[in-house]
Formats: structure tokens, C-alpha cells, sequence
């Protein structure tokens, strides 16, 4: 299974204050960047952050306890989809549907993964690359729920409080900010708590893990559902950010997209996939004048990091740091 | 002393090829024993069995009184019955020190792991004697420590009874000895059973109370290693792989 | 309108049959669920196309030019990436979707995303009763029944056949009996791209050319290879007959709008229920 996971993840290292510089700055210069750039800038650095959260979350599935997927960016609609509609049509406050939406995927992954999972080998990814094309055509199709191709329009920011204001582009930008902090702290924690070991141990050798007393099964629909509750969030967020949804914005591609920001940054590293995300969003915008390359520049970058470094950046920090030692 | 495992009439079949040819044998709580016997003859698959990696055909496994055949090996394993495999297992990208707190939170799992938790990671650290490599990471090491770190995470989930599937193959005289050792101490001081199927008689001789011998998935002897020895029925299943086994 | 429909689905699943024989084909022996078909499968029609309509040769060239492109693609595909990551198979997962991806994609940039029409290669039709099937879906149907007929003979009389059967039951131990592996990965590979390409010639007649035309097909044969079983020739006629039959009534009784959905609906229904797949194999 230490295929694609970057090695080896030194989990017992007390934190060293120098590993959180990277994602220091990274904060930093997203909590500046209202002050000194514009719009057009802020609403890039929206994505890429979303992106960043979904990245990250993948990572807990993939990268931590090993079953690789591809319906990362369904959950992801589904997400936002039910969060939209919950406030849309069953008039729900924004506060109620971001939670629910967010329980909503969590449940859905755990019924579909339970049974789906226990397949080996190719069979449980393939199921899930069916599983993320078959939401995408329920969105498409369920035209009077959804609104079909036409997409779903006339979403709500998320309603202020204490005199924050989340209407406006400032406010609902440093929101997701916000979010992504804790979604993204709150995965370091679990990938280094206990639980996080378990998810390696399971990566790394099912049989052991099992006869050592880990309940592989059980853990494993955990970290998938998890993974994909945390989606399901970032949908809301994402749906009463842009405040319109379009099918395509969730289609297979998206999942792909994903998987291939998580393998550029390394995945198994959970800093990796973030980083992934934030360079393959940049690449994204610069791509924009060339929308027919966009699809073949992506698959041959995939093949070309599968044989270059399947491991990624990370993977090559990590390879440098240990010839140093 | 009480009966810990009674296995009775155990079978496996598979495909239609016998593998374990409804045997029976019972082991006695703080015991010693070794399973014997050529390649092919059923030891792994009764061990497969045991742990619950394979559901047996027909028959019982009775441990400490409770029908487990046919749990799933994460259950046998919190009843207290820990393992080791014949291909080393390990994960790998662990250090030697998480590898062996995986063991001891698979059975309590934590988010963070308690003081206690680490203390014991501590305490089986030093048992085994891998306190110096702590910060290893375990696929670097030589297969030999490979697998003296999966039955220390073994040891570390507080197993009842410990299952070694040919634990010190491949290891050197004195990794034989220092092994020995340690699983004359776990036998004495921690009280854990000890069940060992190995292909070095050394081992088999000098650490075992009993043993079991099977050739074709049958039993055919049980009793005192020197008893064994001389079994007319052993010697005849071993004849032309003498060489090996002496 | 019911045995019209009927015979639409029989066709149409015989050519996810099709695909789904080579797909499986490949899996039993590769491990590889081998997405990279899908993409095979648009380039081999526009192989064709172009072979009919600016070369102006007749279709049975067309059809073999396919075959050659189809066949040869897939062999390199396995000859040089695939079989770098022996054993490595997430990663070979990875490059299959990303080949598929590429492919289709440079099928939009060389030929643009419009349809094209592909001429029809036999007219007329058969009409029996007050219902009529064009002689082009008989076609699709004969061919494809020949194809398995000489795909099936192949496994059971031919040496590589029988080497090929023999890895598909345990890899490890051909190999040891002197198999020599890459030669029936080689073969398995080829087999897939020629009927991939078989396929999406016979198809293209029927619904034009265009650079996604092989999404569908590929997920629905690979459902089909899925529930059909593994390693049977037998489970994936059935399987993927069946499919095209529930998706053609279940057009017109259900809901056309989720026609597509169906397959994997079924999938997913299948799997909570019988997590092995139908035919037991995982």
C-alpha cells in the first residue's frame, strides 16, 4: 500500500515549531490579502482554500488509511446542494444547514462506504468513481429540485451576528478563513491522534492491523465518512459563498481534480495535499485563456508525477531529509 | 492448572483440499507448546483458524470457555489472543515506538494516548530490548528486527495467549537465544501461554512443555518434546527432510 | 414497441458486452481496471471516421484500421507504463483514468467537440410483423456474437489461451510453470483495444462521433464487468445483455432522464446487499 504515501511519517516527533512556519506564512499572507489585492485576487484565494480543505480531507481517506477515491467532489455537492436547498426551499437559516448538510454526507458516506469498502483491490475505487458520476447526474437531472443544467440560483449569504457581516465579500471571505482553520486543525489532530495511527496501521498492512485488534472495517467507513462530512461542509460553505450552483462545478472531473492537487502535494502528509491545492488553483487561473488544454495539461501532469515522485513534493522533501541524516 | 484453548474436531477444507483433518488438542493455561510438523501440514491454517483469519470448515475453538470460531481476528485478538506471521508483517512507515503504541491503542483506543499507555510503550520497549532504535522507522530495519517488533506489538496488546508463526526463522544463533529469552520471560512473568509453530528444533526442544505434531493436516503424536522425539510415526513423517530439521 | 425496445436493448448490450469482455479480460490478469479502454475506444472511431469519410475506403478498412490503432495503443499503454508499477496498484488506477482522460481530451482538441456523422455502412432494414431493425444493429449484433465465438476459442484452444486461462486463476503460480507473463499481458491488452475499437466502430453509425462518446460506454461495461463476474466470458454476455435490456425498458417504463444512472444505481443496490459482487469473486 506505501505506493503512492510519502515516508516515513515520523508521528512520534514532538512538533517542531519549524514545521508550522509554512502554514504560518500561508495564513498570514490569506489574512492580509483583503488589505493589499483585489477582488478578483480574493475570490482565487477562496477556491484555493476550499480546495484546500477538500484536499486535506481526502487525504484522511486516501492518504491515511489507504482506499484510493474518487467521489471526493460528490460529497462535496451533496454538500452543497442539501445545504442550498435546506435554506432554499425548507427555509432553514444558514446556521442550521451548514451543520445538517455537513451530518447529511457524513451519513450517506457511511451507508455507502460500509458495504462498498469491504471490496479489495480496484473493485471499492471503481465503485466510487461510479458512485461520484451517478450524483453528478441526479444533480444534472433532478431539474425541479436542483434545477437541472440551469443551475441553482438565488442562494443566501450566511446571516450575520454580533455585527459581523458575511454579505459582503470581506466578511464571507475571512468566514471560510475561519473554517478552513479549524476543518484543517481539526484534522491534524485526528491524524495525529490515536485514531490517526490506527488509519496508518491500517494503510499500511490490513492483515496486522486486524490481528492486532483494530477493527479495520469499522475504522476505515470512519475516515471515509469523515472525510466526506468535511466535504459536505465545504459545499455549504462553498454554495452561500458564490450563492450559485452549477452540475459541472461537481462533476467527475472535480474528484479527479482533487486526487491529483492530493499526489502533487503527497499524500499521507495532510501539510502535502494543501500545498497541492493551493499550486494546482494557481495553475487553474493562469490556464483560464486556454480552457481546451486545461483537461490534457492535467492528465499528463498525473502520469508525470506517477512516474517521476507518486509521493510528491512532500515526498521529495522527505527523501532530501533523510539522505541529510 | 486449567484448561486456556480446547480445539475440537477442527476442520478446514479448502476447495475441496483438506487442510486441518479434524484435530483436537487442548492447551493448558501458562503452557508452552509447539506445533511440528512438514510443509503443508496445517499449522498456519490451524493458527489462521485460531486467530480468526480463516472461518473453519467444521468444529469448535473453545477459548477460556468461549466458542470463538469464526470471529473476526479483531475480536479474537481482544479476547487476548495475540499473533505473529510466518511473512513478517509490519507498518512499515511507523517508528519502532508507534509501532508498538499501535498495539497497545488497538485494544483502548484513544484519541490521545494516557500516561499509562506510554509507560507500557515504554515498559515493552524495554522487555524486547529495542529501546535504542525507539525512533527507527521499521521498514529500514533488518527483517530480523521486523519481526522482533511484531511480536513485541504482540506482546503489547496483553495477549492471554501468544501464537508465533515461525517467529525466528531466518534469525542468527544468538537472536535465537535472545528470543528464547524473552519468551521464557513473558511465559513466567507476564503468565502468557505461549502456542509456537516453528521449523527450528532448537527452539522447539528447549522451550516447549508439549508438542503437537501434525503431517497432512492430521494429528499424529502429541506429548513431551523427548516423547516426540521418538515417536516412530514423527521420525517416519520427517524421514527425507531429516536434514532440515535437525 | 415493447420487442422494439427489447431489440434495441439486446443490441446495445451486446456492445457493452463488448468492451466489457476485454475489460475483464484484463482485470482478471492485470489487476488493472483498465479506464484507458474508454479513451481507446473514442480514438479508434475517429480512426474510422476519418478512414471513411476523407480517405473514402470502404468500411471493412475502416474497421481494421481501428482494430490496429485500438489494439496497438493498448499494447503500448501496458508495454510502457503499466507494467513499470507491477504490483503498484493504485498507481496503475491512477494512470488508467489519467490516459482516459487524455485521450478524450485530445479527441476535443484534434477534432473539436462537435459530432460528426458517421456514414451508415449497410442500409436498408429487416421489417418482420410491423416492426423494423436496420440492418446496421443486426450487424452489431452478428459481429459481436462472432467476436465472442473467436474470443472464446482463442482462451480454450489457442496455447496462449490456455496460458492465459492459467494466469487468470493464479498469476504466481503460472510464472512458475513457465508462463511467461509479460507475453499474456501483452496478448490480453491487445485483445481489449481491438474490441473496444470493434465496438465503438460498430456503434458510431448509430450515435455520431464525438469526443465523449466513450464515458458511458466504458462505466456501463465496467459495471457489467463487475456484477458480471470475473474470468467468465458466459457472466459477461449475461451481465451485459441484461443491462442494455434493463436501460431500453427501463427508458420508457421508469424515467428517461435517469436511463444513464440506472447501471450504477443498480451497482450500488447490488453492493450493500452482496458486497462480493453477484458472482461471489472479490
Amino acid at each position: 500500500m506505501g505506493d503512492l504515501t510519502v515516508k516515513p511519517d515520523l508521528v512520534t516527533r514532538k512538533t517542531p515549531w519549524k514545521k508550522l512556519i509554512l502554514p504560518g506564512i500561508i495564513l498570514l499572507v490569506l489574512l492580509l490579502a483583503p488589505s493589499f489585492t483585489s477582488e478578483y485576487v480574493i475570490y482565487v484565494a477562496v477556491l484555493a482554500v476550499i480546495y484546500a480543505i477538500l484536499a486535506g480531507s481526502y487525504d484522511l481517506t486516501t492518504g491515511y488509511a489507504g482506499p484510493l477515491t474518487f467521489c471526493h467532489g460528490a460529497f462535496w455537492g451533496i454538500g452543497a446542494y442539501a445545504s442550498a436547498l435546506l435554506t432554499l426551499k425548507a427555509g432553514l437559516p444558514f446556521w442550521l444547514a451548514f451543520p445538517i448538510s455537513g451530518i447529511l454526507v457524513f451519513i450517506f458516506a457511511f451507508i455507502i462506504g460500509y458495504p462498498a469498502l469491504k471490496l479489495k483491490g480496484h473493485y471499492f475505487a471503481v465503485t466510487t468513481f461510479f458512485f461520484g458520476y451517478f450524483v453528478y447526474l441526479v444533480i444534472l437531472n433532478s431539474a425541479k429540485l436542483t434545477g437541472g443544467p440551469m443551475g441553482l440560483r438565488g442562494i443566501q449569504a450566511p446571516e450575520g451576528f454580533l455585527g459581523l457581516n458575511f454579505a459582503s465579500l470581506t466578511g464571507s471571505y475571512y468566514l471560510i478563513l475561519f473554517f478552513a482553520v479549524v476543518f484543517l486543525g481539526f484534522l491534524y489532530f485526528l491524524v495525529h491522534s490515536g485514531f490517526g495511527r490506527m488509519l496508518i496501521a491500517i494503510r499500511e498492512n490490513e492483515d496486522l492491523a486486524e490481528a492486532t485488534g483494530i477493527n479495520t472495517a469499522l475504522l476505515k467507513v470512519l475516515a471515509f465518512s469523515l472525510g466526506a462530512g468535511i466535504a459536505g461542509l465545504t459545499g455549504s460553505l462553498f454554495a452561500h459563498f458564490f450563492r450559485l450552483l452549477h452540475p459541472t462545478t461537481f462533476a467527475w472531473m472535480t474528484s479527479e481534480m482533487i486526487v491529483i492537487m492530493a499526489l502533487v502535494g503527497g499524500l499521507g502528509t495532510l501539510i502535502g495535499p494543501i500545498i497541492g491545492a493551493f499550486i494546482v488553483t494557481f495553475i487553474l487561473e493562469i490556464m483560464r485563456f486556454a480552457p481546451e488544454f486545461r483537461f490534457i495539461i492535467w492528465s499528463l501532469a498525473l502520469i508525470i508525477i506517477l512516474l517521476v515522485e507518486p509521493a510528491g513534493l512532500m515526498g521529495i522533501v522527505r527523501k532530501l531529509q533523510r539522505r541529510k541524516r | 492448572m486449567s484448561t486456556l484453548l480446547e480445539v475440537i474436531n477442527l476442520r478446514k477444507e479448502f476447495g475441496g483440499v483438506l487442510a486441518v483433518n479434524d484435530n483436537n488438542f487442548i492447551v493448558e493455561e501458562g503452557s508452552r507448546v509447539g506445533i511440528i510438523g512438514p510443509n503443508g501440514a496445517g499449522k498456519t491454517t490451524s493458527f489462521n483458524m485460531i486467530s480468526g483469519a480463516f472461518k473453519p470448515t467444521s468444529g469448535k475453538i473453545i477459548f477460556q470457555g468461549k466458542e470463538i470460531q469464526g470471529l473476526k481476528p479483531h475480536k479474537v485478538s481482544r479476547l487476548g489472543i495475540g499473533r505473529t506471521f510466518q511473512n513478517v508483517r509490519a507498518f512499515q512507515s511507523l517508528t519502532v515506538y508507534d509501532h508498538i503504541l499501535t498495539g497497545i491503542l488497538a485494544h483502548n483506543l484513544k484519541l490521545i494516548p494516557s500516561k499509562e499507555q506510554y509507560e507500557m510503550a515504554d515498559y515493552i520497549l524495554e522487555i524486547t530490548n529495542l529501546d535504542k532504535m525507539r525512533t527507527s522507522v521499521v521498514g529500514d530495519l533488518t527483517i530480523a528486527l521486523q519481526r522482533k517488533i511484531e511480536l513485541a506489538t504482540a506482546l503489547a496488546t496483553k495477549p492471554t495467549l501468544l501464537l508465533l508463526d515461525e517467529n525466528m526463522a531466518g534469525l542468527t544463533y544468538v537472536e535465537i537465544n535472545e528470543t528464547l529469552e524473552l519468551l521464557r520471560k513473558v511465559n513466567k512473568e507476564m503468565g502468557i501461554t505461549l502456542i509456537v509453530v516453528e521449523h527450528i528444533m532448537k527452539v522447539i526442544m528447549e522451550l516447549c512443555e508439549k508438542i503437537i505434531v501434525l503431517n497432512y493436516g492430521t494429528k499424529i503424536a502429541e506429548g513431551p518434546p523427548q516423547e516426540v522425539a521418538n515417536n516412530k510415526e514423527v521420525i517416519e513423517a520427517y524421514l527425507g527432510e531429516e536434514s532440515e530439521y535437525a | 414497441m415493447l420487442l422494439q425496445q427489447i431489440i434495441n436493448g439486446i443490441i446495445i448490450g451486446s456492445s457493452y458486452a463488448l468492451i466489457a469482455l476485454g475489460l475483464n479480460l484484463i482485470w482478471s490478469i492485470t489487476d488493472i481496471a483498465d479506464f484507458a479502454q474508454g479513451g481507446i475506444y473514442v480514438l479508434a472511431a475517429y480512426v474510422a471516421y476519418y478512414i471513411v469519410t476523407a480517405a473514402k475506403l470502404p468500411f471493412i478498412l475502416a474497421w481494421i484500421g481501428a482494430m490496429v490503432i485500438g489494439g496497438g495503443l493498448a499494447y503500448l499503454i501496458e508495454r510502457f507504463l503499466y507494467r513499470r508499477w507491477t504490483g503498484k496498484s493504485r498507481i496503475q488506477l491512477l494512470c488508467a483514468i489519467a490516459l482516459f482522460f487524455l485521450m478524450a481530451n485530445l479527441a476535443i482538441l484534434w477534432f473539436t467537440p462537435k459530432a460528426k456523422i458517421f456514414p451508415s455502412y449497410i442500409s436498408g432494414a429487416l421489417v418482420i410483423s410491423g416492426f423494423t431493425v436496420s440492418y446496421q444493429r443486426i450487424a452489431i449484433l452478428l459481429v459481436s456474437a462472432a467476436l465472442f465465438v473467436v474470443v472464446f476459442l482463442f482462451i480454450m484452444k489457442t496455447k496462449i489461451g490456455k496460458a492465459i486461462r492459467a494466469a487468470s486463476q493464479d498469476r504466481l503460480v503460472a510464472e512458475v510453470v513457465g508462463i511467461n507473463i509479460n507475453t499474456v499481458n501483452s496478448t490480453v491488452f491487445i485483445i481489449g483495444g481491438m474490441l473496444s475499437a470493434t465496438a465503438a466502430v460498430l456503434i458510431s453509425p448509430l450515435y455520431a462521433v464525438f469526443p465523449s462518446m466513450g464515458d458511458l460506454p466504458l462505466l456501463k461495461s465496467l459495471v457489467v464487468v463487475i456484477l458480471g463476474g470475473f474470468g467468465s466470458v458466459a457472466g459477461v454476455l449475461v451481465g451485459g445483455l441484461s443491462l442494455g435490456l434493463a436501460e431500453s425498458l427501463g427508458s420508457v417504463y421508469i424515467s428517461s432522464a435517469y436511463q444513464h444512472g440506472f447501471a450504477f444505481f443498480v451497482l450500488i443496490l447490488v453492493l450493500m446487499f452482496f458486497p462480493k459482487g453477484l458472482f461471489g469473486r472479490t
